[in-house]
């Protein structure tokens, strides 16, 4: 156990300690690149997809501060009335570790936009083989994203990489299902 | 485009992960940690040149807020 929590990269100690804290205030999903990247895809990335339930203005201030109390500041503002109407309009809020000169990693967390994203954080799990305490946006949305929208060389290595990592185990069908989604609203 | 080979080698990697859970992470944490150390090196570098803040602002695509901030 211990040489599993040295094992872990940068990337993914910023992860654990973002999710830590925003775990206490909303419902989130971690979606994307990092969910391959934690299941070992040898590709960076400086930053890590969070979709976020919608929550009230002051919860998010509530968030904010817990965020700048745990050592997370947001690129755009310090201000969290300005920082809700960014993600009320769609915006995505980029986080970095405060005495991190605005280096990456950064967190870019974002409000569903619609019935797809509210899907992935009703469908969030833990996954196990990433060894990490993490709710990630199910292995069959992501494969479903980067086959169907995304479409890049990169997330389609990403999808045969997981399909490899999950053969056996992934439902085609729920793919399928959400490809169709994705045809109809983006 | 991508040759035949590298579609291999991704195959053959996933292949090992998914065969070694607990080999797959020592073997790669170096390989995503040094990215990340490789661009905070570059960066502090950066912010030391003549012009380099707003280099790092535009290449980090930084909003006016942090443009206003004082950089190292």
């Amino acid at each position: 156990m211990k040489r599993e929590i040295e094992d872990r990269t940068i990337l993914e100690k910023f992860a654990i300690d973002f999710c830590n804290i925003i775990n206490k205030y909303v419902i989130y999903v971690v979606c994307s690149g990092f969910v391959a990247i934690t299941h070992g895809r040898t590709r960076g990335t400086e930053d890590v997809d969070m979709i976020i339930e919608k929550i009230s203005k002051k919860r998010f201030e509530e968030l904010h501060n817990a965020l700048k109390n745990g050592g997370f500041e947001c690129i755009q503002s310090d201000n969290p009335e300005v920082l809700f109407q960014y993600l009320d309009k769609r915006t995505s809020l980029r986080y970095v570790r405060s005495e991190q000169n605005f280096f990456p990693p950064e967190m870019e967390i974002k409000f569903p936009k619609d019935e797809l994203d509210e899907q992935q954080l009703k469908t969030r799990k833990k996954l196990p083989l990433t060894g990490l305490d993490i709710y990630f946006s199910s292995i069959e949305d992501n494969i479903a994203f980067k086959e169907e929208f995304l479409k890049n060389e990169k997330d389609l290595e990403d999808a045969r990489h997981l399909r490899i990592i999950y053969e056996g185990q992934i439902d085609e069908d729920k793919i399928n299902r959400i490809k169709e989604k994705i045809k109809k609203l983006r | 485009m991508r040759d035949e080979s590298h579609k291999e080698q991704i195959e053959r990697w996933a292949r090992f992960v998914k065969n070694n859970p607990h080999n797959w992470r020592i073997r790669l944490k170096p390989f995503l940690d040094s990215q990340m150390i490789i661009a905070w090196r570059f960066y502090e570098k950066l912010l030391k040149t003549e012009g380099g803040g707003e280099k790092f602002k535009k290449i980090r695509n930084l909003p006016a807020f942090a443009l206003n901030k004082k950089l190292l």
